[in-house]
C-alpha cells in the first residue's frame, strides 16, 4: 500500500529525514517510535502533504503512484488521514460542517453519493458516543475550546467517519489520561482490518499496550535503526533510546 | 478641469434640470440645489475620500437612470415588501401593509409630507440626491406601536450605459414603538445608487435595521446612511455587503438623547477588483449613551477594503461609552485592506476603545481542512464565513442570515 524507498526529507531547509524506507502493507499495524526530533513527526507530515515538507530525494509510493505529485486533499481522497498532534482550532466552523465538508469531497471522488442529512448525524452521533464526546461538540466550532483530550478523541471521532486506507496517528497518544488513551485505543482498533493500514507515531510504549503493532520501527537521525515486533518496543521501554543511538555508534566504530 | 469640477458641473446640470419641477418635492429639491453650489466633489486631496477616486464615474453617470423593464424582484425574507426599480416605486411587486400606526409615505411629489433635507449630510452626493429626487419613501411608526411584521424596502437598480438611481428612505418611530427594517439594495450593470437613508427613532422606541448591498460587481453604490437615536431608544443597525466597482458608505450615527445605545454590526466581503469603502462616524452629543461596533472585513483576489471609523464623543457628553473593532482577513497577495480608527474625545468620563487588524488566513486551519479531503477553493470559503460567522449567527433575523451565508460563500467562491 504505502512504499517509501530512501526517501529523504526536509523542513524549510534543514535535512530531517536521511535516507528512510519502509513498507506497509494492507492490514498492517505499525508503529514509528523514537526519541524526540528523530522525524517521526516529519515522516507523518510529509505523507500528509503539508506546506514546507519537502522530499528531496526518494520516493515515496501510495497504490503505486508517487505522492510527491499529490495535493494534501487528493491524498485524503486517495485514502490517507493524519491524526494531527496538534489539532487546529477553527472558530466558526462547526465540527459537523467540516465532517460533512470532509464526507462530501471522499464520497465525490469515489463517485458515490453524498449521505443525506439524517444518516451523516446519525453516524456522527454513534461516532461521539464511541469516542466518549457529547453530541454537543459536533455544533461547537472545530476544537474550538477543547481541552488536550478532546481534540485528539475529536481526530478519532473524524478517523472513523471517514474511513480511510492508511491511518497515521502523530503522537494521539501525548497529553492522554489512561481513560482517554483506552477511549482512543479502542477506537483505533475498531478500525483495524484487514484492508486498513494503520501508523502509530508514538514516543512511548504505553500505546501499544491497547494498539498491538505487527512492526515497531526506531527512528533515530533521519533513518530507521531498527525493525521488529511488539518486544522491540519493550525492550526500549527497559532499556531507554540510548540503547539503540549507543548501537550505532558502537557498530559505526 | 479637473474630475471634481467636471463631476460638479455634471451634478449642477442634473439638479437644476429637476428643480424646475414644482411639486411636493419642490423645497427638498431647491435645498439640495443650494447645497450641492455651496460644496465641491472630493478630489485627491479630501482627506476623507484619500482611498476611493471617483474616476469610476464615467460621463453621464450623474443623469438620471431610465425607467426599467419588469426585473426579477429580489429575495423575499417575508412581511411587507416594498420595491423601487431604478428609483421609482414599483406597484405590482410591492404589498403596501396595512398595519394600524404604520403610515407609508411615497416622496414622489404627490404629498407635501416631504421632509426637509437634513443638514446632517455632508457629502456632495447627498445633496444631488435631494436636488434630483424623483420618488422615495417616508415610514411613520406611531406612538407606542410594534410593528409585528419587518418591513422590507428593495432598491434594484438595472443599466445599460451609465447612468443614476437616487433612492431615498426616511423613517420616524414614534415613542416607545417599535420597528425591523430591511433596506436591500440589488442590481446590475453599471447603474449608480445615489442613496439616502435617514432614521430617526424617538424615545424609548427600538428599531432593527439591516442594511444588504448585493449589487452585482460591475454596479456602484453611493451611500449615505444617518441613524439618530433618541433618548432611552435602542438601535441596532446590520450592515452586509459585498464589493463592487464603486461602493462607498457614508455612515453617520448620532446619539441624540441620554439614555440612547446603539449596537452597528458589519460585514464586507470584497472580491475581484472591487473597492469598498465604509467611513462610519458615531456621534455622543449628550451624556449616558453606549455605542457598539464590530465590523469584519474580508479580502480577496485584488480587491480593496477601506475601513474608517470615528467615535466622537462631545465636551458634554459623560458617560459615554464607546467602543468599535474592525477585523479583517486578507484571502490574497493582490488584496489590501485600510483601516483607520479614529477617536475624538472632549471629556475625561467616557469608557472608549478601539481595535482594528488585518490578517492573513492561517495556514495550518486550511492544511488541516485539505488533509482531510475538503478541496483548497472550499475550505477557504468555509475560514472566510467561520471568520464572519459569528456576526451571522448574531443576526436576529433568521431569514437573513440564511439568505446571507450562501451570497456571501457565494462572493468568496469568486476569489
Amino acid at each position: 500500500m504505502l512504499q517509501i524507498r530512501d526517501l529523504h526529507a526536509s523542513v524549510g531547509g534543514e535535512e530531517i529525514l536521511k535516507g528512510l524506507s519502509l513498507e506497509i502493507n494492507p492490514g498492517e499495524v505499525h508503529a514509528i517510535m523514537g526519541p524526540n526530533g528523530s522525524g517521526k513527526s516529519t515522516l507523518a507530515n510529509v505523507i500528509a502533504g503539508r506546506d514546507n515538507y519537502e522530499i528531496t530525494g526518494g520516493d515515496v509510493l501510495f497504490d503505486g503512484k508517487p505522492l510527491a505529485d499529490m495535493a494534501p486533499e487528493e491524498r485524503a481522497r486517495a485514502g490517507i488521514f493524519l491524526a494531527f498532534q496538534y489539532p487546529v482550532e477553527i472558530p466558526g466552523v462547526s465540527n459537523l460542517e467540516f465532517i460533512k465538508a470532509a464526507l462530501e469531497s471522499l464520497h465525490e471522488a469515489r463517485g458515490e453519493k453524498p449521505l443525506d442529512s439524517v444518516t451523516l448525524l446519525r453516524r456522527a452521533r454513534e461516532a461521539c458516543k464511541q469516542v466518549n464526546l457529547d453530541q454537543g461538540f459536533l455544533k461547537r466550532g472545530v476544537n474550538e475550546g477543547f481541552s488536550g483530550g478532546e481534540k485528539k478523541r475529536n481526530e478519532i471521532l473524524q478517523m472513523l467517519l471517514l474511513e480511510p486506507r492508511l491511518a497515521l496517528l502523530d503522537e494521539t497518544d501525548s497529553g492522554l489520561d489512561i481513560d482517554s488513551l483506552q477511549t482512543v485505543a479502542k477506537g483505533v482498533n475498531s478500525l483495524r482490518s484487514a484492508e486498513r493500514s494503520i501508523v502509530l507515531v508514538t514516543h512511548y510504549q504505553r500505546l501499544l499496550d491497547y494498539i498491538v503493532p505487527d512492526h515497531v520501527h526506531v527512528l533515530s537521525n533521519g533513518q530507521i535503526m531498527k525493525s521488529g515486533d511488539k518486544e522491540l518496543a519493550r525492550e526500549l521501554e527497559r532499556k531507554g533510546y540510548g540503547w539503540i543511538t549507543q548501537q550505532e555508534e558502537a557498530s559505526g566504530a | 478641469m479637473n474630475l471634481a469640477e467636471q463631476l460638479k458641473e455634471q451634478a449642477l446640470t442634473e439638479a437644476r434640470r429637476q428643480a424646475a419641477r414644482e411639486d411636493g418635492l419642490a423645497a427638498l429639491r431647491r435645498e439640495g440645489l443650494a447645497a450641492l453650489e455651496r460644496t465641491d466633489f472630493p478630489g485627491r486631496k479630501t482627506e476623507a475620500w484619500k482611498y476611493t477616486s471617483l474616476r469610476a464615474l464615467e460621463d453621464g453617470h450623474l443623469s438620471a437612470l431610465a425607467p426599467a423593464r419588469e426585473l426579477e424582484a429580489p429575495a423575499d425574507f417575508g412581511g411587507h415588501r416594498l420595491v423601487f426599480i431604478n428609483g421609482r416605486f414599483n406597484e405590482a411587486l410591492s404589498q403596501l401593509p396595512d398595519e394600524a400606526g404604520l403610515e407609508v409615505i411615497r416622496l414622489d411629489g404627490s404629498s407635501e409630507a416631504a421632509p426637509g433635507a437634513s443638514t446632517e449630510f455632508t457629502t456632495p452626493f447627498a445633496h444631488l440626491n435631494a436636488a434630483a429626487l424623483e420618488d422615495g419613501l417616508m415610514l411613520r411608526v406611531a406612538a407606542n406601536t410594534a410593528v409585528e411584521t419587518p418591513v422590507h424596502v428593495c432598491f434594484v437598480s438595472s443599466a445599460d450605459s451609465p447612468a443614476t438611481s437616487h433612492t431615498r428612505l426616511h423613517l420616524e418611530l414614534g415613542e416607545a414603538s417599535s420597528l425591523d427594517l430591511i433596506e436591500h439594495y440589488s442590481g446590475d450593470g453599471p447603474a449608480l445608487t445615489n442613496a439616502v437613508t435617514e432614521l430617526h427613532a424617538g424615545p424609548a422606541s427600538r428599531l432593527r435595521h439591516y442594511r444588504l448591498q448585493s449589487e452585482q460587481t460591475e454596479s456602484l453604490h453611493i451611500g449615505s446612511l444617518l441613524l439618530v437615536a433618541n433618548r432611552d431608544s435602542r438601535v441596532e443597525s446590520y450592515q452586509l455587503m459585498q464589493g463592487s466597482r464603486l461602493r462607498r458608505n457614508d455612515v453617520r450615527a448620532i446619539l441624540a438623547e441620554s439614555g440612547a445605545e446603539l449596537d452597528m454590526r458589519g460585514i464586507f466581503i470584497g472580491r475581484g477588483k472591487s473597492h469598498t469603502d465604509n467611513q462610519v462616524c458615531v456621534e455622543h452629543r449628550v451624556p449616558h449613551c453606549q455605542s457598539h461596533q464590530l465590523y469584519k472585513g474580508l479580502a480577496g483576489d485584488e480587491a480593496r477594503l477601506v475601513f474608517n471609523g470615528r467615535i466622537h464623543i462631545h465636551a458634554g457628553a459623560r458617560q459615554s461609552s464607546a467602543d468599535l473593532t474592525n477585523k479583517n482577513l486578507l484571502l490574497s497577495r493582490g488584496a489590501e485592506v485600510d483601516t483607520k480608527p479614529e477617536l475624538e474625545i472632549y471629556n475625561d468620563d467616557v469608557q472608549c476603545s478601539h481595535g482594528t487588524t488585518v490578517g492573513q488566513m492561517d495556514h495550518d486551519a486550511l492544511f488541516y481542512l485539505r488533509s482531510r479531503g475538503v478541496d483548497e477553493k472550499t475550505a477557504q470559503r468555509m475560514l472566510g464565513l467561520g471568520f464572519v460567522n459569528e456576526l451571522l449567527q448574531a443576526l436576529p433575523h433568521e431569514g437573513i442570515a440564511e439568505w446571507a451565508r450562501p451570497w456571501l460563500g457565494q462572493s468568496l467562491e469568486q476569489q
